[in-house]
């Protein structure tokens, strides 16, 4: 794969990556309970930033530990079966995601463990500090590793054969792709947006986000199969 | 100042507790507040629906804390369906 190809599956994992919702669902409520406990606006910006640093260093971090143990397993030449255990995984996520993501209620509750979702609820409830936001935001990451955990590993195998200044930009691509709509309600509540029109719009829309985020990993699948499994089987033959 | 009045919680597992209507008013502001309504006029809708919710409360021994948010959900919706609205997906967002 050249580098504008492999740079392109990174961008389409982040823009799937971007689409999960744990990490919005908590800075929504983070939101509300900030500005319900009559913090100041600047309080409220400091908390939610801290909320985003902390899924940025966590995203950045997994990336990188993924791409380390991917490049200490099997080096820079990546067997056919990891690529094609990689494209399975995609396969299996996506239609998981399709199946399963969001609970059959109204809201927008997730298909993650419910200890999980308790846990994250209590800790926003009671986060007052920035630092206590920047450590929700790196449980929130953590949280969605079952879905995240597909598009991560597919752009880790994509990025560890780039040479080294191509992979920081992969990862840099990756960071500010799968950001981007956490970051667009930051900025929406950081201007005084209603929570409620940003809640309705995410609620509204949950069944479309869902079906995207499912096939964008299935086409992905389905292109890294064709690309890396199947024309290596031809061309070897 | 809370009636007396057994609210069983949600997961039936934890005890039960006595109704506590600051408890609730807070709740109620704290809803208001996050859909950016003036501080005064969110003192106002919680005190109504405050009310509202303890007339509700006065002819039972017992309620749920599903039915308590229920009713709260019920009147805000007449006085601020945003509010009303945040307050109903307060435990379904995640």
């Amino acid at each position: 794969m050249d580098i504008s190809s492999s740079l392109l599956v990174v961008a389409l994992a982040a823009l799937i990556h971007a689409s999960f919702q744990l990490s919005l669902s908590v800075l929504t409520m983070l939101s509300g309970h900030a500005i319900g406990a009559k913090h100041s606006q600047a309080r409220v910006l400091r908390l939610t930033t801290s909320f985003v640093a902390g899924v940025a260093l966590m995203t950045i971090l997994l990336l990188a530990f993924i791409s380390l143990v991917l490049v200490d397993v099997f080096g820079h030449d990546i067997p056919l079966l990891m690529w094609a255990t990689a494209a399975g995984l995609l396969f299996g996520v996506g239609v998981a995601v399709w199946l399963f993501y969001y609970r059959k209620s109204v809201g927008t509750s997730l298909w993650i463990p419910r200890s999980v979702a308790t846990y994250l609820s209590d800790r926003t409830k009671a986060t007052k500090q920035s630092a206590e936001a920047f450590g929700l935001g790196v449980s929130s990451v953590l949280g969605e590793l079952l879905f995240i955990i597909a598009p991560m590993t597919i752009s880790a195998l994509v990025l560890i054969q780039l040479p080294a200044m191509w992979q920081l930009i992969g990862i840099g691509i990756y960071a500010v792709i799968s950001l981007s709509s956490i970051v667009i309600v930051w900025v929406l509540i950081g201007g005084g947006h209603k929570l409620s029109a940003i809640q309705k719009w995410r609620e509204s829309n949950k069944h479309f986000l869902q079906f995207a985020g499912g096939s964008g990993l299935i086409i992905l699948g389905f292109y890294v199969y064709v690309m890396q499994v199947i024309s290596s089987s031809v061309g070897g033959i | 100042m809370g009636l007396a009045i057994d609210i069983i919680k949600r997961d039936g597992g934890r005890k039960s507790e006595k109704f506590s209507d600051e408890k609730l008013h807070a709740s109620i502001v704290a809803a208001c507040l996050s859909v950016r309504t003036p501080i005064g006029q969110a003192e106002a809708i919680a005190h109504a629906v405050t009310q509202s919710v303890i007339s509700w409360l006065e002819t039972k021994p017992e309620v749920t804390s599903h039915d308590i948010r229920r009713i709260t959900v019920k009147h805000l919706h007449t006085h601020h369906p945003d509010a009303a609205y945040i307050y109903e997906q307060h435990r379904i967002t995640i």
